[in-house]
């Protein structure tokens, strides 16, 4: 009654890394895997149910097989027994969060390449009764050594014993869990930076129905010691909806608003939050989009109620004409991409797009993408054209549009204070604001 | 003396100069390799598969590393590599780490299926469990518990007994876990394993303590007495825990609240000033479960949500939604699952998602079951306060190119004309402007929707006065006129249906304005006319249109049995439909015709004899013929809604598929009473001054005071923490605690008429244990100790009136008794 096990698929499906399925069949993760690529295929769009019922062969075996995306590849996690999925995307989450620690770039080459990490890995984080046992990566560096050219080199030579963990001190013997003993660096410092998410969605009208900024502070901390660090927010009392880092001692927060913790080594996200602004004004949404799509019928024949079916095969013709203009004043917007899923039906795009941008199709998901690499301040940006359907086309209802605001915030939050006792040296301290939109612009 | 020890030391220095030159020339030349060699692990040729062998049986550790990457590079694809089996168990005891853990990740794998060579690898862990490093003792533990050979159940079992007394939390944790894998091996060693895990829920690391949580839940789920005396701790623990095991625990802590204690009693309606009146450790769990909202685990976060969900107060469950809304947004993933979870919740708790109803809106990129969920959650907050918004947002739904989407969202638009009233003017005028649709699934829903409002507020008209200016035969007649417009097949004939079915109540109040120019008698001015656009365009119809023609025809003809052109255009649909190609059209036709017979004087088809022919039998008069075609009709069922299972409890993987698993999460009603508060007393809980600690300090002048004191007059006392005791020692303890109240003589004479009674509680009692029995599966032999302390107990807490019972307890009991009774009277 737990995870059963974690199996990664490479883009075309084949499966590189699998846990040992111990107490099932041996082919019950083949089981799953069919299950997954079979719906996946059977899916409009890559819109595949997250939780998928597997049938067994057996009666009353049957299971769930969670899965995510991450990159081209698919993690899958079987589960028999009555075990909430968010409990296994919670795990898988870790797992990714962990691999990418170790690996960097999680891809088919780099799993490959150090494979054995990440058997090590999979067996320390998950037990074999299915319950993630080591999570926190600062316990698991103790014991699951990253992959570096050192240690690669120290393995190889044979000179093992300086490659084994005991030489980074007992593994298991740190009393905070989510911090690793004795650690020394010549420079302290930690690093804070705090990423938003816009989330909007603009009525035709152009007004705003939703406007959200989920907001995350990610740190990398580089302090030696057991350091106790406070941190003062300004404009704490706009965020909402706060989550933590369990090294965060919430009771403080709840009384006095501010982040007490004893940071684990290395990278961790300190807090999430949603932002509401505290006036009456809402959150701006830093560009404007006017679009004008036209769909029309390319032969003038005239309906009556028994051409319904001489008009479905009747082929059509679009025009679009989108202007995007940029409404921030001083910074520029990068990365802007707009996309349009234009139905089934679209077999053609001819588009103009003016200068510094560009614009593809993709014939395989039937989408129009808009690229504007660098938008400055107050610019405009026009893509115009036709699209070619054979049947009545049916586009989205929605542009969806994204893009970066560097060294922004749309909350304005800052770091006013961190204190650090327990230790005696001076932290240096940095921080950076960086943003991200992401928008529903209806037409 | 100095100097020779220099000369050593650089003599050492160069020496290890040279050896670390050499190694590392010769290491990046093996690095060119290795960097490449990962993948070439994977692909590598099949002779270099028959060299590992060799290489395992080398004295390198080089080598050997390289053999067992290659062999689990094998088996993650998948190939079957036991026959290595042999070779690789003899490295178990490798003084390389590395090599160990690849050993173990291979060992664990096929140990199953080479039972006799595992065996050989058992005295090495042996020896490992008293290594010094903690990392090497939980280890060794894991493999030897995940080696499934049931030969080894009771080493495993001493290794673990072991394990839970070590120094090292970590360690204890492995205990912890691997008591599941054991007891899945061989449930035999169930006893044994329970007196570990209740030695392991003493522990005061919530590391620790973490993991017992998931032993307790495979091996004895129903033992939750064994919890009462850890219950408070338990919770007051629970913050320090890792998120899974708070996940965990909250699971196991909801069940127990559920079973053990008493219903939350919740504030009238009337009198709002009074307290709800929730138990201490309700509240305890409560709030300490509270500040887990925080959590950036979903799965805590849910947990929470589904301990308050349950257990908490009307004035406490509100808390859950926020956190919950915020869950939507980590990932698609977890959205997909919140929102099913967010339905349930729904389903008890709709006003509290009102506020959120943005949260909801269906973005273009959302997945199948996202955009179902949301359709559902929109259609359940829609309020008088935001119809308008959310009016304008199904509208909007409509445009998408997702056929499911688009139907939702105008079956949504025909619910909100439907609670709100003042709404009804907006969404029909939607409805009416999706009819001139190009698209048909828009024109088809359209109808539909609108086709039952129709049949609904028709329904109603004898309870609501019609006020608003779209009645129910306006939109009729409205639809009527644009037969034309409507195309799409389904959707025409359902409007030639509701044409024909409410053709005949042309209301004077209504359509008394409209001029009547060529009117046919008894029926409304826009009927006949949709016939005739019906009748001409039939051979190019679908087979669902031709029918509803042919119903059209005929009940128009039965409305109005006299009119020329009506009985034309029917003898003119009925010839057609009588050659059609569709064999239900003919047989419409056919039967139409017959039933027909008696209505007009004028026959329907052109030949007469063979009409005279076919009505040979019983000719129906108009009014049954009238019965016939326009009653019994179907009551309209509201449509789209997606009825939930009332059992899916929240956060069980049921709820999300809709089907049973192995053993599906439970959560059985409160008990009205509760199992008493003291049973989860212990030493520990030092801010209850007034509760009996041990058997030794509670003198009897003490006891009832204390009792006196408590919340509850039951008098029991707790059960001693150090093993179970022998039963009676603690009845005795109580009736100790009753003494001061009770003279003897009083007690002699009430003992009589008490022993009957008590019989009938004792029954009662067993009715109760049957119960629990039926909660839990398995594991009853185990119970029956417990079981009679239980037993016990709750005799004495409920005969108050005769706790005494010479001879009916165990001689010690009585005796204590006597002893302590005769004291206090002193």
């Amino acid at each position: 009654m737990a995870i059963d096990g974690l199996i990664i698929l490479d883009p075309f499906g084949h499966p590189i890394i699998q846990s040992g399925f111990r107490s099932s069949p041996p082919a019950y993760p083949l089981l799953h895997i069919d299950a997954f690529n079979a719906a996946l295929e059977k899916s409009a769009r890559g819109s595949i149910d997250p939780v998928l019922f597997v049938h067994s062969l057996e009666y009353d075996a049957s299971s769930v097989c969670c899965h995510v995306k991450h990159g081209d590849l698919r993690f899958l996690c079987p589960v028999t027994g009555d075990v909430d999925p968010l409990y296994v995307f919670a795990f898988m989450k870790t797992f990714i969060d962990i691999l990418s620690e170790y690996l960097g770039n999680i891809s088919s080459e780099t799993l490959k390449e150090n494979f054995d990490v990440v058997y090590q890995l999979l067996e320390e984080t998950l037990d074999a009764g299915g319950h993630p046992s080591t999570t926190f990566p600062n316990a698991l560096r103790d014991i699951v050594l990253p992959p570096s050219m050192l240690h690669k080199m120290l393995s190889v030579a044979g000179v093992a014993a300086l490659a084994a963990p005991i030489a980074h001190g007992q593994p298991f013997s740190s009393p905070i869990p989510w911090r690793k003993m004795g650690v020394r660096y010549n420079n302290n410092e930690i690093y804070f930076d705090i990423a938003e998410t816009l989330k909007a969605t603009v009525n035709k009208n152009g007004a705003a129905s939703t406007t959200a900024v989920w907001g995350r502070v990610d740190s990398n901390c580089k302090l030696s010691g057991t350091p106790d660090l406070l941190l003062n927010l300004a404009g704490v009392q706009n965020l909402n909806d706060c989550s933590f880092h369990p090294c965060v001692r919430i009771q403080r927060w709840t009384r006095d608003k501010q982040l007490s913790f004893v940071p684990p080594d290395g990278r961790f996200t300190l807090m999430e939050y949603r932002y509401t602004s505290g006036s009456v004004q809402q959150i701006v949404i830093p560009l404007q989009i006017k679009a004008n799509v036209k769909l029309e019928e390319s032969s003038s024949m005239a309906l009556s109620s028994t051409d319904f079916q001489a008009l479905r095969s009747c082929s059509s013709l679009g025009t679009i004409d989108i202007t995007l203009v940029s409404r921030l004043t001083t910074r520029s917007l990068d990365n802007v991409v707009a996309q349009l899923y234009l139905g089934e039906s679209a077999t053609g795009v001819n588009m103009v797009a003016t200068n510094n941008s560009s614009w593809s199709f993709d014939s395989k998901t039937k989408t129009l993408s808009w690229h504007i690499k660098s938008a400055p301040a107050s610019s405009s940006f026009n893509l115009r054209g036709t699209v070619l359907s054979q049947k009545y086309l049916r586009p989205s209802r929605a542009f969806r549009v994204t893009f970066d605001i560097n060294q922004h915030n749309f909350s304005a939050l800052k770091v006013e204070q961190l204190k650090m006792t327990g230790e005696l040296y001076k932290p240096f301290k940095g921080v950076r604001g960086r943003s991200v939109g992401d928008v529903e612009w209806r037409w | 003396m100095a100097g020779l020890n220099l000369n050593t030391i650089t003599e050492n220095a160069t020496r290890f100069g040279t050896r670390l030159q050499e190694t590392i020339s010769e290491h990046t030349r093996e690095f060119a390799l290795t960097r490449a060699s990962g993948t070439s692990y994977f692909d590598m040729p099949e002779e270099r598969v028959r060299n590992i062998r060799n290489q395992l049986d080398s004295s390198s550790d080089r080598e050997k590393l390289d053999a067992m990457k290659r062999l689990i590079a094998l088996i993650s694809k998948g190939r079957n590599v036991s026959e290595f089996f042999a070779q690789v168990v003899k490295n178990v005891a490798s003084h390389n780490l590395e090599i160990r853990k690849l050993v173990y990740i291979y060992l664990l794998r096929y140990a199953e299926q080479e039972p006799d060579l595992a065996l050989l690898s058992i005295n090495t862990f042996q020896k490992d469990l008293s290594d010094s490093n903690p990392l090497i003792r939980a280890m060794a533990l894991r493999v030897l518990s995940g080696i499934r050979v049931p030969m080894i159940g009771s080493i495993v079992v001493l290794a673990i007994k072991k394990c839970a007394t070590d120094p090292s939390p970590y360690v204890r944790k492995a205990a912890a876990l691997a008591i599941p894998k054991l007891y899945s091996l061989d449930s035999a060693h169930q006893p044994e394993l329970i007196t570990i895990i209740s030695n392991l829920l003493r522990d005061r690391s919530p590391l620790s303590l973490g993991s017992v949580v998931v032993a307790f839940e495979a091996v004895c789920p129903t033992r939750l007495d064994l919890l009462h005396k850890h219950y408070r701790r338990l919770c007051r623990t629970l913050i320090d825990m890792d998120e899974w095991s708070q996940a965990d625990l909250l699971t196991l802590l909801t069940r127990y609240a559920r079973t053990m204690l008493p219903r939350p009693l919740v504030a009238s309606a009337t009198n709002r000033d009074e307290p709800e009146e929730v138990d201490q450790d309700l509240k305890l769990l409560l709030s300490s479960s509270e500040p887990l909202y925080h959590s950036n685990n979903p799965a805590v976060v849910m947990a929470v949500a589904r301990a308050f969900y349950y257990l908490a107060p009307p004035s406490e469950t509100k808390k859950l939604v926020p956190p919950l809304i915020r869950l939507l947004h980590i990932s698609p993933e977890v959205e997909r699952v919140v929102l099913t979870y967010l339905l349930i919740v729904s389903q008890t708790l709709a006003p509290l998602l009102v506020p959120h109803h943005a949260a909801f809106f269906v973005r273009t990129d959302d997945i199948q079951q996202i955009k179902r969920d949301k359709m559902q959650l929109l259609r359940t907050v829609i309020s008088a306060e935001n119809y308008q918004v959310l009016l304008r947002e199904f509208i909007h739904y409509a445009d998408d190119p997702d056929d499911e989407l688009v139907a939702d969202a105008i079956k949504a638009i025909g619910h909100c004309a439907r609670i709100i009233p003042e709404s009804t003017q907006q969404s029909l005028n939607a409805l009416m402007g999706f009819i001139q649709s190009h698209y048909d699934v828009v024109v088809a829903n359209a109808v539909l929707v609108l086709k039952s409002l129709v049949q609904i507020r028709l329904h109603k008209q004898d309870l609501l006065p019609s006020s608003t200016a779209y009645s129910p035969m306006a939109i009729i007649s409205n639809l009527a006129y644009r037969i034309d417009e409507i195309r799409h097949p389904k959707a025409r004939a359902c409007v030639i249906w509701l044409v024909g079915q409410y053709a005949a109540s042309p209301v004077t109040s209504e359509n008394g304005a409209l001029p009547h120019t060529g009117r046919v008698e008894g029926v409304a001015s826009w009927a006949p006319d949709v016939l005739r656009k019906a009748a001409a365009g039939f051979m190019k119809e679908e087979p669902t249109v031709k029918l509803q023609t042919i119903t059209l025809a005929a009940k128009l003809l039965v409305l109005s049995p006299s009119d020329r052109t009506l009985i034309l255009l029917a003898r003119y649909v009925l010839s057609l439909a009588r050659y059609d190609l569709n064999f239900d059209v003919r047989d419409r036709a056919r039967t139409i015709g017959s039933l027909l017979a008696g209505v007009t004087s004028e026959g329907l088809y052109p030949d007469k004899e063979d009409g005279f022919q076919e009505h040979r039998g019983v000719v129906l008069r108009r009014e049954q013929v009238r019965m016939v075609l326009f009653e019994g009709k179907q009551d309209v069922s509201e449509d789209g809604v997606k009825h939930h299972d009332p059992t899916a409890v929240l956060a069980s993987i049921r709820s999300i598929t809709g089907r049973d698993t192995q053993n599906n999460l439970y959560l059985p009603d409160w008990l009205e009473q509760g199992i008493d508060p003291s049973l989860r007393e212990t030493e520990d809980d030092a801010p209850s001054p007034a509760v009996v600690t041990s058997i030794s300090s509670a003198t009897s002048a003490s006891v009832p005071r204390s009792i006196a004191a408590s919340s509850r007059n039951t008098p029991v006392v707790l059960t001693p923490t150090t093993g179970p005791s022998p039963a009676g020692s603690f009845s005795g303890k109580a009736e100790g605690g009753k003494g001061p109240w009770m003279d003897l003589d009083k007690f002699y004479e009430e003992s009589e008429e008490g022993e009957s009674e008590e019989e009938e509680e004792d029954e009662d009692d067993d009715d109760d244990d049957d119960e629990e029995e039926d909660e839990g599966e398995g594991g009853e032999e185990e119970e029956s100790g417990e079981e009679e302390e239980e037993e016990e107990e709750e005799e004495d807490v409920e005969d108050e009136r005769a706790p005494l019972r010479p001879g009916g307890h165990s001689e010690g009991s009585t005796a204590q008794w006597s002893s302590e009774h005769l004291s206090t009277n002193s």
